[in-house]
């Protein structure tokens, strides 16, 4: 997680700016939550699809984005549609988070667009097209779902598997080491192999994270 | 190098949703070739993200609603989106082959090219159907040594460069470059080598007002 308290702080100022310069007052709510635990409560979905930590940020996200599609689809069922359809991508599209690269609310403010824009298409052009994730990616280098070209691994990185949180140090050695694929891994441990892919993609991430500290 | 880019206002109102699609897919493709403007969208996107969750106006019965629905999600719809594997997203194109050369297209383009080229000689036009009543979107293919006559533009008229080189009477142009062009430009495009463009041709301000403040969708439906 170190690597990525710049950035962090970096929203937390930037909040700061927004108030001001807006003059909106934010409304207190209990189920606030800040940065590093959305993080983690989204990380425990992408991991060990927790249910417990999907509630946490539907509590979190589920009035906003109900205030968003009031603002914007006009007509209150359409608004409620816009969480349903938003929250359940966040539960299906949970590997594609990637927690170096963006701030969860980040995260599911582009999918939420996304939904809404081909919402608004949907209504203007009674056409069920979904086109929103291919313009604005879920993940910025793409294709993260099937491309396997995407992981690869030096040797120099090898070094700092060890550091590793246990579960995705399972995967990145069973991958690179025991050269086993990711469908033998899925088998292996009984788990999805969306969940494979995640772990060895935030596992990946995070021994560039240790490069990136190291090597600078 | 990339020399022509979109401007801030229509980056952030790209990001907010808020043009029309024929629009924020050369907004994306241009991005997606040019890092500059991908790194100004990030910024703009997380500066949305803040503005949009920033204030939650609830209510006792939109709290009832988001229980009810939490309540549903947690004891079905989960587990029914996890044990469901038959659901194929459309992957679409990578890529579009013309007049024997295959170029390989952004990722908003996938799902976009569903029409054959037509075309005349040397130019060649892929109708794209994004179903708007002013816009028309397509790819466009010039071959080798080919032109376009010149002409004036009734509206905007965009051209996005994917592939190749072209230069007309202002300059010459790369790959990414992201050319708007409005009424009073005339101008006759020629390509040595040949070129892929993605083109919007279009009524004037449609473009840059963003769609949903020129008419609001649901009105028209209403109305
Ligand atoms: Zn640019």
């Amino acid at each position: 997680m170190e690597n990525i308290q710049p950035q962090t702080a970096q929203n937390r100022y930037d909040r700061t700016m927004n108030v001001k310069r807006n003059g909106a007052i934010k409304v207190s709510n209990k189920n606030e939550l800040g940065p590093e635990q959305l993080s983690e409560l989204m990380i425990n979905v992408a991991n060990s699809r927790c249910k417990a930590s999907f509630a946490k940020l539907f509590n979190h996200f589920g009035a906003k984005i109900n205030s968003f599609g009031n603002q914007r689809l006009h007509q209150q069922g359409l608004a409620m549609d816009l969480v349903q359809e938003t929250m359940t991508r966040v539960w299906t599209k949970a590997h594609l988070y990637n927690p170096d690269k963006a701030a969860v609310s980040t995260w599911v403010f582009t999918i939420m667009r996304n939904q809404c824009f081909d919402m608004l298409r949907k209504v203007q052009h009674n056409k069920e097209d979904a086109f929103g994730d291919d313009i604005w990616p879920l993940f910025d280098s793409d294709d993260a779902e099937n491309n396997e070209d995407d992981f690869k691994l030096t040797g120099t990185l090898l070094q700092h598997v060890n550091d590793l949180p246990p579960l995705q140090r399972q995967i990145v050695q069973g991958i690179y080491m025991q050269e086993m694929t990711q469908q033998e891994l899925a088998d292996k441990l009984n788990i999805p192999i969306g969940t494979v892919k995640s772990r060895l993609r935030l596992g990946l991430e995070k021994l560039k994270g240790f490069m990136e500290k190291h090597y600078d | 190098m990339i020399n022509y880019h979109p401007n801030e206002q229509l980056l952030a109102l790209h990001i907010a949703g808020e043009l029309p699609l024929s629009m924020s897919i050369a907004i994306s493709a241009h991005a997606e070739l040019c890092s500059i403007c991908q790194q100004n969208l990030n910024q703009l996107n997380d500066a949305a993200s803040d503005e949009a969750f920033q204030i939650t106006n609830s209510t006792a019965e939109i709290d009832t609603d988001m229980s009810d629905m939490l309540e549903q999600l947690m004891s079905t719809t989960l587990d029914d989106l996890d044990n469901y594997h038959g659901r194929a997203e459309p992957d679409g194109v990578d890529h579009v082959t013309i007049k024997g050369d295959t170029f390989k297209i952004p990722r908003a383009l996938r799902q976009q090219v569903n029409h054959p080229w037509q075309g005349i000689g040397k130019v060649s036009r892929l109708r794209l159907d994004t179903g708007e009543d002013k816009a028309r979107a397509s790819l466009l293919h010039i071959a080798a040594n080919g032109e376009i006559p010149e002409h004036t533009h009734k509206g905007t008229e965009l051209t996005l460069l994917l592939a190749g080189e072209f230069f007309d009477e202002f300059n010459s142009y790369q790959p990414g470059d992201f050319i708007l062009l409005d009424e009073n430009h005339q101008h006759s495009p020629k390509t040595i080598d040949g070129c892929l463009c993605y083109t919007i041709v279009d009524a004037p301000l449609y473009f840059t007002k963003g769609f949903s403040k020129l008419l609001n969708p649901i009105g028209e439906l209403i109305y």
